[in-house]
């Protein structure tokens, strides 16, 4: 405000200047010009109305000569005064219009209009750095989630398209370098309710300095940030607590877990898709040779999956330099055809379309199918508008990278335990996901369940004195008992317990981890994009955490602070809620009787007890 | 010489010795406060006060606020003035004289530590 202000002032300085010493003047003159009054006595003008008279007449309101007719000598003189006076408002609206258009103008209003709304900001938000293909999914899938939003990008066309976008609540626009710290710190990233900060531009440099920045400038809120490249990708994770999600290696991953852990993979879907779904079936890549068209940064983190699992491929991609240590297998001579048929395109099981261009994309699953109808067929889709095309080619799986970005992204904010259960699960090699899948099984069948997280927080009401010393235990059975009648077990399976850290602090961040709304997770994920084969990313390291529980008993007690990750029915994380507001569920699910919630029946039922 | 010193200076004491002249002379004497020389003086402290937006220095925020009080005395004893001789209608009287002296009286004490910080600015930085 003040730098507006100031530049206001610095620029009209001239223009007011000129407008006071024309208005000094003249008034001066209409005093100093002796006249009559209405009975032709002299008279001199007092300055008063001077000034009442210049005021009128300089604004070209005129309202004529009072209060008595003018002498010719103050005629003379009103006439010099009224082309000065006009003059110098002419000037002075003029250098305003000006200013109001000047362009260095107007970036400092809206900027200091930006800090003064991001100041004002009162609730949750999240920062998005660049508004491309991912930052627009997942800021329109955050909206739907009435999170606000603070984006920030460097690109004004693309700003623009922002204001005719149907967000529910307009987003705060900044234009601007988000690799500079102080636009980081514009944009509120410093703030405490500023629980996220997304780094999607795409440069992977860029991403890289804001994550550090904003890692630098506040290490307490959560960063996420979309990096491609593998050496950027070490750096971030060595310098911790940045949350890097890098699409290709995570698709790539994704596919050679299909082929070594079909169980992780399926689990992973299981608990990732929109909830209510049928459960989705396990993709089961055929296992064999694989042809792959375009040997880049999307292919080569996918041929070294393949190879990790145990297939063998070739690849085709006409850009390749030979000094690299799969050179025997990639082609890179002749045209596509050509090429697929070198790497072997009859005895594939599989081919994976992968270049950068849908068109060369769609021209290899063509002549794919051509020489080989029986494979499989995986297409990168690089731009939204070509999504019919792409359908229409029927692919086996379809990569897309802001969908996959959305995805982990969503994930990561909503609910940050299943992200670390994934990964328990990733880790575990097998035996979990399987454990974990059969009960999911055997309480829900071919469905997909809801995921929350259920909070031990010692200052909810309900389960205060359950947490409490000197308190009955609390178990994580009984938030498996309906609240409403303890001979119903709720449907709901507990996947994960966190226990907080030895500090004390409940959450990684040290701030409240359910900032979104209750069931914010089933809308999140019907969002377009909710992809068959995404996968948590790494990259938050496991120091600093408290121990996690995967599947945990159900007689397993629980502390203050505990986190329980659940995975349930629709309307169970509703009914589970009641624990938590007040102490008669726990009570009732224990006994069977409804405690007595008046002074006076508790009194009672407290003398009662020793009789019986 | 830098013009724009000059100017500065010229106006930052014209705007204090134009508000000298006006306060000086026995507070309830009515002869001896001209109401040109207030209306000189608000004049040029309004351009004084123009003079001073914009600089963001330290000593340039106090100018500013220096100016701000000087104008804001200034246009009250104005406005004292106006509203005894056009709205009330009285004669002037040394009750109401001396009301307006002394308005312009704490007007030209702003503008006194205007001019001593003009001075004082320029002494730090002889060159």
């Amino acid at each position: 405000m003040g730098d507006v202000l100031f530049l206001v002032l610095r620029r009209l300085r001239v223009p007011l200047i000129t407008l006071l010493v024309v208005y000094a003047v003249s008034v001066a003159g209409l005093v100093a010009i002796p006249g009559v009054d209405g009975d032709g006595r002299p008279w001199r003008m007092g300055y008063f109305h001077a000034l009442y008279v210049m005021s009128y007449t300089a604004t070209t309101i005129g309202f004529g000569e009072i209060p008595y007719p003018f002498t010719d000598a103050q005629r003379l003189w009103v006439t010099v005064a009224i082309y000065l006076s006009v003059i110098g408002w002419a000037y002075t609206l003029g250098s305003v219009f000006a200013l109001s258009q000047d362009p260095t103008f107007r970036a400092a209003a809206s900027r200091s209009l930006f800090l003064r709304r991001v100041a004002r900001l009162r609730e949750p938000y999240c920062v998005i750095c660049g508004y491309g293909r991912s930052g627009t999914e997942i800021a329109r899938a955050l909206d739907d989630l009435r999170v606000r939003l603070v984006i920030v990008e460097s690109d004004p066309t693309r700003v623009a398209s922002i204001a005719v976008q149907p967000f529910s609540v307009a987003p705060l626009v900044l234009v601007a370098d988000a690799r500079r710290p102080e636009v980081l710190r514009d944009a509120g990233i410093a703030k405490a309710e500023c629980r996220a900060v997304l780094a999607m531009t795409g440069d992977d440099e860029a991403n890289q300095t804001i994550a550090i920045g904003t890692r630098v400038l506040d290490p307490n809120t959560q960063v996420i940030a979309r990096v491609v490249d593998p050496v950027m990708h070490a750096n971030l994770a060595e310098f911790g607590g940045v949350h890097v999600i890098n699409p290709f290696h995570t698709f790539a991953l994704n596919v050679g877990l299909d082929f070594a852990a079909p169980a992780v993979l399926q689990l992973e879907e299981w608990l990732t898709c929109a909830p209510g779904a049928d459960r989705p079936e396990p993709l089961r890549l055929p296992r064999g040779h694989w042809v792959l068209a375009g040997y880049g940064r999307f292919g080569r983190p996918l041929a070294a999956a393949l190879g990790a699992s145990g297939q063998s491929w070739q690849a085709f991609d006409p850009h390749f330099v030979p000094p690299d240590e799969a050179e025997d297998r990639v082609h890179a001579r002749g045209g596509t055809e050509d090429g697929l048929r070198a790497a072997g395109i009859e005895r594939a099981v599989g081919v994976i379309a992968g270049t950068d261009s849908d068109t060369v994309n769609l021209a290899v699953v063509k002549m794919a199918r051509r020489a080989n109808p029986a494979a499989a067929v995986i297409v990168r889709r690089n731009k939204a508008y070509n999504q019919a095309l792409i359908e229409a080619a029927e692919p086996t799986l379809t990569f897309v990278q802001s969908d996959l970005m959305l995805h982990e992204v969503l994930q990561s904010l909503t609910t940050p335990l299943l992200e670390r259960f994934l990964e328990l699960a990733r880790r575990d090699g097998g035996v979990l996901a399987r454990e974990a899948c059969d009960r999911l099984d055997a309480a829900f069948g071919a469905r997909v369940p809801g995921v929350w997280t259920f909070d031990c927080d010692p200052a909810q009401p309900g389960i205060r004195q359950a947490l409490s010393e000197g308190g009955t235990p609390l178990r994580v059975g009984e938030l498996l008992l309906d609240p409403r009648d303890p001979a119903v077990r709720l449907a709901a399976v507990p996947l994960m317990l966190s226990r907080a850290a030895p500090s004390g602090r409940p959450t990684d961040t040290g701030r409240p981890q359910r900032w979104l709304p209750p069931g914010s997770r089933a809308r999140a994920v019907e969002a377009p994009g909710a992809g068959v084969l995404d996968r948590a990313g790494t990259g938050l390291p496991e120091s600093g955490r408290g121990a996690s529980i995967a599947l945990p008993p159900e007689s397993t007690v629980l502390a203050p602070g505990d986190r329980v990750l659940f995975a349930g029915a629709p309307g169970v994380e509703a009914l589970q809620r009641r624990f938590l507001l007040d102490p008669s569920p726990i009570e009732f699910v224990r006994t069977g009787v409804e405690p007595a919630r008046g002074w006076l029946f508790r009194r009672l039922a407290a003398r009662a007890r020793p009789r019986t | 010489m830098n013009l724009e010193k000059v100017v500065f200076g010229f106006f930052i004491i014209l705007a204090c010795t134009l508000n000298f002249g006006f306060f000086i002379g026995d507070i309830e004497r009515i002869d001896l406060h001209h109401p040109g020389e207030l209306f000189a003086a608000v004049a040029v402290n309004l351009v004084a006060l123009v003079l001073k937006f914009g600089d963001r220095t330290h000593i340039g925020a106090t100018h500013l606020a220096t100016g701000l009080a000087a104008c804001l005395q200034l246009l009250a004893a104005a406005l004292v003035w106006t509203w005894d001789a056009y709205v009330a209608q009285n004669a002037m009287t040394p009750a109401t004289m001396s009301t307006i002296v002394s308005l312009s009286g704490g007007a030209l004490l702003a503008n006194l530590i205007s001019v001593t910080l003009l001075i004082g600015e320029t002494l730090r930085a002889s060159r």
